[in-house]
């Protein structure tokens, strides 16, 4: 079969009309890729920005319990001592040698332990310095406030060598800790609370476990309020890190989070 | 450098035009050198987009350097006497490949460039719009001389080669406003 000049020279002209075509398809592809690209950049940076938000949210969170077990300090220990103080020297009777001594001893070691209770306060005021004594320390600092109240037999067990986690992570990481304390305090009328911080295979891992009321962990997770479970979860995997939390009603909980040391 | 470049193919095409229509003699001679000057810019223009993502000199070089040899030969074998198309066909090849590696490595790249208005893409673009559009033309440049003029009254050639020459123009005039625009907002 001949073909003929004409026909090779349509088919010519042909090929040349797509092989304009094609690039013109491939230069359409090349833009589309960059929008992604441009939308996923965009991504990244709102990530980023919540991140950030997250992030300062917690650091407020965490200054906020501090001022709120000073507020409760001043009221129950403080207040206590400070009204115990007033009513002994308004009891004072001068004529009463022995009597006044007695009242200005007790007077004294009544201030000597407002004194001591201040300069705690004062302590625990400075938020920002507690976590970066290092976790292991905050959360042992944090454990010394709780114990105080007697309410609860608290065991806290943590390793000794230095745990390498960031700052970001261990501020994350210790309002984790105080949320789940005070869903403890609220809700697990518990007795007892056993508090574990190890480090295994490059993880940090906290685990709290009390014997407490215990809850349907489905039914709190699916409520968007209430204990702040989702918070748990949510902030430990703002830190690349897992939250469990288990727990059988009438028998207790137990949440473990697990972070890792490096990303 | 680009506008010298320009002006050089414009007194080209200008030539070509008054040795044919005028003098009535083959323009070849003048397509010959110039091809040297197309390909000795364009590669190095390429050159040029490819820094930044610190290309080394030594391939634009050895490209050079191939494509003297092509040239020479085949300018020997065809005794000085027609156009090389054979080598202008392999280096419209080249550029096609440069085009794609261009595009190749913007997509790998990082860092987000609005390429819609990015004159370095949209020279690209007129580059490969024309050395890709040309490939069937070049191929067939032998065969298209010979017999085209018996079929029809015009050109094929010349039709192909105005739509790629507008579509290249096209882009590159945009590439420049691109540019401007770029020069005008920049605070340097």
């Amino acid at each position: 079969m001949q073909i003929s000049t004409k026909e090779v020279i349509s088919l010519i002209g042909l090929t040349s009309v797509i092989f304009l075509i094609a690039p013109l398809f491939l230069i359409l592809y090349v833009l589309s890729y960059n929008r992604r690209k441009k939308k996923h950049k965009e991504d990244t940076v709102t990530m980023q920005k919540n991140f950030e938000t997250e992030l300062l949210r917690t650091q407020m969170e965490v200054q906020e319990q501090t001022l709120k077990t000073v507020a409760y300090d001043l009221h129950d220990n403080i207040g206590q001592l400070l009204s115990l103080t007033t009513i002994t020297l308004s009891s004072v009777n001068i004529s009463d040698t022995e009597g006044t001594a007695e009242k200005l001893a007790l007077v004294e070691d009544l201030t000597m332990r407002s004194i001591k209770e201040v300069k705690a306060l004062s302590r625990l005021l400075h938020g920002e310095e507690i976590v970066s004594r290092g976790l292991a320390a905050a959360i042992d600092f944090e454990l010394q406030w709780l114990r105080r109240s007697d309410r609860f037999k608290i065991t806290y067990n943590h390793d000794q060598e230095v745990l390498n986690l960031d700052n970001i992570k261990e501020t994350i990481l210790f309002r984790l800790f105080q949320e789940i304390i005070n869903n403890i305090i609220q809700h697990a009328k518990a007795t007892e609370i056993n508090i574990d911080l190890k480090q295994t295979d490059g993880s940090c891992i906290l685990q709290i476990t009390d014997n407490g009321t215990g809850f349907n962990v489905d039914e709190a997770l699916s409520r968007k309020s209430g204990m702040g479970l989702h918070n748990i979860v949510k902030r430990s995997a703002m830190i690349q890190g897992t939250a469990d939390i288990n727990s059988t009603p009438a028998k207790g909980s137990t949440i473990t989070i697990k972070i890792p040391q490096h990303n | 450098m680009f506008i010298p470049f320009l002006l050089l193919t414009c007194v080209t095409e200008l030539t070509g035009i008054y040795l044919r229509e005028f003098l009535h003699i083959r323009n070849y001679p003048i397509y010959n050198v110039y091809l040297l000057f197309e390909c000795g810019f364009t590669s190095y223009f390429f050159y040029y987009l490819y820094q930044p993502y610190n290309y080394p000199v030594k391939w634009l070089y050895t490209w050079y350097a191939i494509f003297m040899v092509i040239y020479l030969s085949e300018l020997f074998r065809l005794n000085f006497l027609n156009f090389p198309s054979a080598t202008a066909s392999i280096m419209s090849v080249v550029f096609v490949f440069a085009c794609l590696y261009f595009y190749y490595l913007k997509l790998k790249d990082e860092h987000f460039e609005p390429l819609l208005y990015s004159a370095s893409f949209w020279w690209v673009n007129g580059a490969l719009f024309f050395y890709f559009g040309s490939t069937a033309c070049n191929n067939f440049m032998d065969y298209l001389a010979s017999h085209e003029s018996i079929i029809y009254n015009k050109s094929i050639r010349y039709v192909i080669y105005n739509i790629l020459d507008i579509l290249m123009y096209a882009c590159w005039s945009y590439a420049f406003i691109c540019r401007y625009r770029q020069r005008k907002l920049s605070p340097l």
